[in-house]
């Protein structure tokens, strides 16, 4: 006992930090990626590796030479912010599309708000946004699987959404398109083209359910999405069930999962509150529906989720935690 | 699992009650003591002793300094060798009165023995006086002077006595010990009060110590008050704070700005509850009370339950529990949530002491911190409902009217913020400082407003 540390109470702390919450993270989206990378192949490991490693450099290039503070590298956020990234991009993406999402992630919608923490937008969803925009060709052509559990030819075609929304504005109807559609409805769970990280959403599920079990997460952004989705197909698809697709259908395509339980639940970017929360994720799945029925956009969730983190300031202020003895 | 806790915030720390089966022991007696005159909340007692005077265990040596305010008695029998000034936890200078201990004789009228008094005094004046006459202050850490906490304002009525045995606190256990060793005292001390305040009592223990319950409620069946009741709580910090075990005994809250006794109810502590009955059955001031020695660097068989007479020095009890241990980085006086770290280990113990607690760096060290990822873990966690990283922010800006609006002055200090903060922002050191300023700003408000109501009149 040289020194004794004097410092004001309290002495102990529950040694959670932000590093093992990003680790918590990136655990729960192992089950998915190992799904995405044994369907997709080589070309999904490549766009993870890519996403990742450039995430994490334009963190640390940023932090190093231009804020010339330590790098903020090591709470791992960069590397969750790199996983989603890779999760909402087709297996397809070449590797200098990934690295200017990746720069657009990090050193447009995190750094240059300051940081973990300062940004308004999801940076994983604006940077996928900004290449939606910028390269669609590359976006929205999406590869059929073909990984490592199947060896059939890479095969290209639409995601479930883009092709019925591509046969609905040409005037034919849902019962016509999945007729011709091979596959579509059969096997939601893993075969669905699309962005790889969605393609099983079992394995989503389990990931978000450790998530919740580590207390990382509260459950009530994703379920008021997820409910307000259901309610709303519920009622257009039995006022005309060829026009306006199930409810089913549109929990499980398009990247509601993913979106729902790892980009909405983003900290940073969701209300604090309880009831913040609930009308943000309410928000979220009207939009997305909005979007999906009228839009012209196939899914819609990155762009309901990046409207509804403008709101958020707004819910933060109006919207408080229940105080003892004040009601 | 048992449902009744309070309904907001609140975190599980590890309970660490290792001390939990060391029987409560005899200290020997320090060859000096140093009693402070400010051992409690409200004016310092004023001595009434002098140099050279011969006193016994138990007789006045100071007395209230004004309405709240409390006597202090000699733990010992002795010589005053003066009054001094001495550094207290923190090393703050306070007036002590030193006393050179010879033998050990008490004051004339004070029952030693060990003998149950049950029967309880008719008139609750008698009751309150002695109690007053005693000494006794609130053990739970508020040290508030117990005859006046019992003695509402006129208007006031309370509906339910609270003994608060929840020990929320982890690595405490001398709660526990008393629970265990004493219970009858304790039950007829809740039953005296019981009758001063003449309501209801209930008796709310943490189910992390079921040994306290089963011998609580024995007593309670055998002595047969009526209307006492021995709850059985979940375990959850801060259980034991005053607002939040209200609210799980009664599913009640008290208004901000308010007293517990606005809604109905009185909290006193399990320790509280023993010095009543010594005071009123017995006739024995509050000169001791009971400290755990225990830690994360402290084996087992060296960890202790200490019956002390207040005004020992900290360094004589860590000298007899075999010193200071290896690797203990900080010292701390009371819980690891609440507690203060000790910078002056020669300070006298005060009628609040209730454990040493030494922790290793590995324990006690925060990590640097880093920024806010606006997780909500910090008003999940605050169980006044606050919101500390607003706070924290609203500090930082200086803005002392959203500081106040955002309730800033509701805040306990239980330091559930910081515990849970993934980012190790010094939430609690500067929501202390915000709390701080704002009730300046608060009490100059009201003292200007009654000069205008004053000026008027
Ligand atoms: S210390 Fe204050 S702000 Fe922090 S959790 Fe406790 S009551 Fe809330
Ligand atoms: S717990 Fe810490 S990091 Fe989380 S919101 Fe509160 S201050 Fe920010």
């Amino acid at each position: 006992m040289d020194k004794l540390i004097v410092s004001p109470s309290p002495h102990i702390h529950a040694r959670t930090s932000t590093s093992v919450i990003m680790r918590d993270v990136i655990i729960a989206l192992a089950p998915a990626i190992l799904v995405s990378v044994l369907f997709y192949g080589w070309s999904e490991l490549l766009v993870l590796g890519v996403s990742v490693a450039s995430c994490v450099f334009v963190e640390w290039a940023i932090t190093k030479w231009l804020l010339r503070r330590p790098s903020t590298i090591g709470d791992l956020s960069a590397v969750v912010t790199g996983l989603l990234l890779a999760m909402n991009l087709p297996a397809t993406t070449p590797w200098w599309v990934v690295f200017i999402g990746a720069l657009v992630a990090i050193g447009v919608a995190k750094m240059t708000f300051g940081g973990l923490g300062q940004n308004v937008f999801n940076p994983a969803i604006t940077g996928r946004v900004f290449l939606l925009i910028s390269f669609p060709t590359y976006m929205t052509d999406w590869t059929m699987p073909s990984g490592f559990v199947r060896s059939v030819d890479a095969v290209s075609g639409s995601t479930p959404l883009s092709a019925l929304k591509e046969a609905l504005m040409s005037g034919s109807t849902i019962s016509d398109f999945v007729a011709g559609y091979d596959g579509g409805w059969r096997a939601l769970l893993t075969d669905i083209g699309g962005s790889a990280g969605e393609i099983s959403a079992i394995a989503l599920l389990v990931g978000f359910g450790y998530l919740l079990l580590r207390k990382v997460v509260k459950i009530w952004i994703p379920l008021s999405i997820f409910a307000t989705i259901a309610l709303i197909s519920l009622i257009f698809n039995s006022v005309d069930p060829e026009a306006y697709t199930g409810v089913l259908f549109n929990l499980k395509t398009g990247g509601v999962i993913l979106g729902a339980c790892f980009m909405a639940t983003d900290y940073v970017t969701s209300p604090m509150s309880r009831t913040g929360g609930i009308i943000y994720g309410i928000g979220i799945g009207f939009i997305v529906m909005m979007i999906r029925y009228f839009g012209s956009y196939p899914e819609g969730m990155s762009f309901a989720i990046l409207i509804m983190n403008c709101v958020v300031p707004l819910l933060n202020k109006w919207f408080h935690q229940k105080k003892y003895g004040r009601n | 699992m048992s449902k009744i806790t309070f309904r907001i915030g609140g975190v599980h720390p590890d309970d660490n009650k290792i001390s939990r089966n060391c029987a409560i022991e005899t200290l020997p007696l320090p060859p000096t003591v140093y009693v402070s005159v400010s051992q409690h909340i409200g004016a310092p007692a004023k001595p009434v002793v002098a140099a050279g005077d011969k006193v016994k265990a138990g007789q006045v040596i100071a007395e209230p300094g004004g309405f709240v305010s409390a006597f202090v008695h000699s733990p010992v029998s002795g010589t005053v060798k003066g009054i001094v000034s001495r550094k207290d936890l923190a090393g703050r200078p306070v007036p002590h009165i030193e006393i050179a201990v010879e033998g050990d004789e008490w004051a004339e009228g004070i029952d030693l023995s060990d003998t149950l008094v049950t029967e309880i005094p008719s008139d609750k004046a008698v009751i309150l006086e002695k109690i007053k006459a005693g000494g006794v202050v609130g053990l739970g850490g508020a040290t508030f002077p117990t005859h006046v906490k019992l003695n509402p304002a006129p208007g006031k009525v309370a509906d339910c006595l609270i003994i608060n045995g929840a020990e929320c606190e982890p690595w405490l256990t001398s709660d526990f010990r008393i629970m265990v060793e004493r219970p009858d005292e304790i039950v007829v001390g809740a039953a005296l009060m019981q009758k001063v305040l003449g309501c209801r009592c209930v008796i709310g223990v943490e189910e992390n110590k079921p040994e306290a319950v089963e011998a609580l409620k024995a007593s309670v069946a055998k002595l047969g008050y009526p209307d006492i009741q021995v709850l059985s709580l979940r375990k959850r910090y801060p259980q034991g704070g005053e607002k939040q075990l209200i609210d799980a005994v009664l599913h009640r809250q008290v208004r901000s700005g308010c007293l517990p006794i606005d809604a109905g109810a009185v909290v006193q502590n399990v320790a509280t509850a023993l010095a009543v009955y010594e005071a009123v059955q017995k006739n024995r001031p509050l000169v001791t009370n009971t400290l755990t020695v225990t830690g994360d660097c402290l084996p087992v068989e060296r960890q202790h339950n200490y019956l002390f007479r207040i005004g020992t020095p900290l360094s004589f009890i860590m000298e007899q529990a075999g010193g200071v241990p290896e690797g203990a980085a900080k010292i701390i006086s009371g819980g690891p949530m609440m507690g203060k770290a000790v910078s002056n280990v020669d300070a006298a113990t005060v009628k609040g002491s209730s454990s040493i607690l030494y922790l290793t760096e590995a324990a006690t060290k925060r990590n640097p911190q880093s920024n806010c990822i606006r997780c909500g873990k910090c008003s999940d966690a605050c169980p006044m409902g606050l919101e500390p990283f607003l706070l924290n922010r609203l500090y930082k800006a200086g803005d002392a009217d959203g500081l106040e609006k955002n309730a800033v002055q509701d805040c306990i200090e239980c330091g559930c913020c910081l515990y849970s903060c993934p980012a190790y922002i010094p939430l609690l050191d500067n929501i202390r400082q915000a709390k701080g300023q704002v009730m300046g700003i608060i009490r100059a408000r009201a003292a200007a407003a009654k000069a205008a109501a004053e000026a008027v009149k």
